[in-house]
């Protein structure tokens, strides 16, 4: 990416057509403007958009043009240009109308979701689902832009409800299945478990190219908090088994 | 009818007294026939809203506008009747609906938003610190007051961005790869959640980008979030849209936020224009 980027921009500093400011003066409010006193700013430079490929203009928005807070710090100790960089699965899983995944791309994905996965010491044990119900209902954490999720007073939830319906007592979304009855339809053999532990912790490993977060695999979700979510969907105690 | 029962008499005065042979189609109007036209439950999500339609706050919001519009203002003490919106100075009829494009004087693709802050600029003498432009968000700024109003000029029109100048495609196209791009801690891309067709994040419906008749209402800015108490706009939904992605922060303006914008105008070619809209 950052290569197409630096190609980009070679391509467009050798091209004198249709000059466009593509920076952003450095005002408090961050306002791209195209008036003089943008153009008089160091920071600005001249690219021209329409010699750039699709993919190469947005890298350059993205990363070139002023347009994010690249600078902004997340909740991991990271920055804005952090999250906005795409690693190999994003990158391939990023497909376009009537694109398809091929083959090689899907078995690279799976592969590259396999060798993520840590296991607990100790083997895969369910936890506790009380505290795992309230992490399946939080959509706290990770946020920034305007208004940053706090880590210290709060931890970060699963935002499992925000796409899957899990008990029948509160309103879950449907990008992702039902969840509704999860351990009473499925029981809670070893391979099960371990196959649901794998999807909450990076459901590419099934699923190629899912919607669905890796929340293992990112961080969202510790080992201790993926034990209590999975206690909340095959615990027969749990109202999602109720 | 019931409905025109419910409208407050200031708002009924006002909706007349913009009533005219130029008048745009009335919002509610337009969100009815395509609800006839189409089996949306994006758009019939909030039967509350629906009836809540012609009273709309926003009104009062563009009423605010067009006297801000019309009043001499700003160090060079003009007003915006002569600011070009795109369809030529002062032009308001169908402009909001032919946004983004590419302003040859700006030598950049603007939407609204972006072309309006030049206006108050150049003609108007403002700057990036004076209040009139540096508050971007809430019924009481200047910027989505004179927002609203210009917008409701397009009400029923439909969305037709010119796409003829290189620059235009050239962000619409960006704009596109940027839809489908996924990153952050969630790996979301703006097509997770938006190129099906009756999904729900918990209990709010979706639009589908695929379906210019469903995306013309998800597109309708500005427009009254009722769970905001303020008149919203395409900036703020794009704000909005990569907080809850994990992204960080986008400018208000910016190149990349045009971008999208250009893109998503463009997938609703076609279908009118429901603005000031009033949304959750």
């Amino acid at each position: 990416m950052f290569k197409k980027t630096s190609t980009a921009a070679a391509v467009a500093a050798s091209t004198t057509l249709l000059l466009v400011i593509g920076g952003c003066s450095a005002t408090s409010t961050g306002k791209a403007e195209a008036d003089k006193s943008s153009v008089a700013a160091p920071k600005a430079k001249a690219v021209d958009y329409t010699a750039m490929s699709p993919n190469a203009l947005a890298e350059h928005l993205i990363f070139e043009s002023g347009s994010y807070e690249l600078d902004q710090p997340t909740q991991e100790g990271t920055t804005g240009r952090d999250r906005l960089t795409q690693d190999e699965i994003q990158k391939t899983c990023s497909l376009m109308k009537g694109q398809e995944l091929s083959d090689k791309n899907r078995e690279k994905v799976m592969a590259l979701a396999a060798a993520s996965i840590k296991y607990p010491e100790g083997g895969i044990k369910l936890g506790d689902w009380k505290k795992g119900r309230e992490l399946a209902w939080s959509g706290f954490g990770y946020r920034t832009a305007h208004n940053p999720d706090v880590h210290k007073t709060r931890e970060a939830g699963g935002n499992c409800y925000n796409c899957h319906q899990l008990a029948p007592d509160r309103t879950g979304g449907n990008l992702g299945p039902s969840l509704t009855g999860y351990g009473k339809n499925r029981g809670s053999s070893p391979d099960m478990l371990k196959y649901t532990y794998d999807v909450i912790y990076n459901p590419h490993v099934y699923f190629a190219c899912t919607n669905m977060p890796r929340m293992g695999a990112s961080n969202v979700l510790n080992q201790q908090q993926i034990a209590d979510i999975m206690a909340y969907l095959f615990d027969p105690e749990s109202p999602v088994n109720k | 009818m019931f409905k025109k029962a419910l409208r407050a008499l200031p708002i009924a005065l006002a909706v007349a007294a913009m009533a005219g042979p130029s008048m745009a189609e009335a919002p509610e109007d337009v969100l009815d026939k395509l609800i006839k036209k189409t089996n949306s439950p994006y758009l019939t999500q909030s039967p509350q809203n629906i009836m809540m339609m012609p009273d709309n706050p926003a009104w009062l919001v563009a009423e605010e506008g067009e006297i801000l519009f019309k009043t001499p203002r700003g160090p060079k003490n003009a007003s915006l009747e002569k600011c070009d919106f795109g369809k030529g100075p002062g032009v308001l009829k169908g402009a909001h609906a032919e946004l983004p494009r590419y302003f040859a004087d700006a030598g950049k693709v603007m939407d609204l938003d972006s072309r309006l802050v030049y206006c108050m600029k150049t003609q108007q003498g403002f700057t990036d610190k004076d209040p009139a432009i540096a508050k971007k968000h809430g019924s009481d700024s200047d910027i989505m007051k004179l927002q609203t109003y210009i917008a409701s000029k397009s009400s029923g029109m439909p969305w037709n961005p010119p796409m003829k100048h290189p620059m235009e495609k050239a962000m619409r196209d960006a704009g596109e790869v940027m839809f489908y791009r996924r990153s952050g801690t969630m790996d979301f891309s703006c097509a997770t959640c938006h190129t099906q067709d009756n999904k729900r994040i918990r209990a709010s419906v979706l639009p589908n980008i695929n379906r210019p008749d469903e995306w013309t209402k998800a597109i309708s800015w500005p427009a009254y979030r009722t769970t905001h108490d303020h008149v919203r706009s395409s900036q703020h939904r794009v704000l909005e849209c990569l907080w809850q992605m994990r992204y960080p922060n986008i400018k208000n303006g910016s190149d990349a936020s045009i971008a999208l914008i250009s893109f998503w105008t463009d997938a609703a070619r076609g279908t009118p224009a429901i603005v000031p809209d009033l949304k959750r």
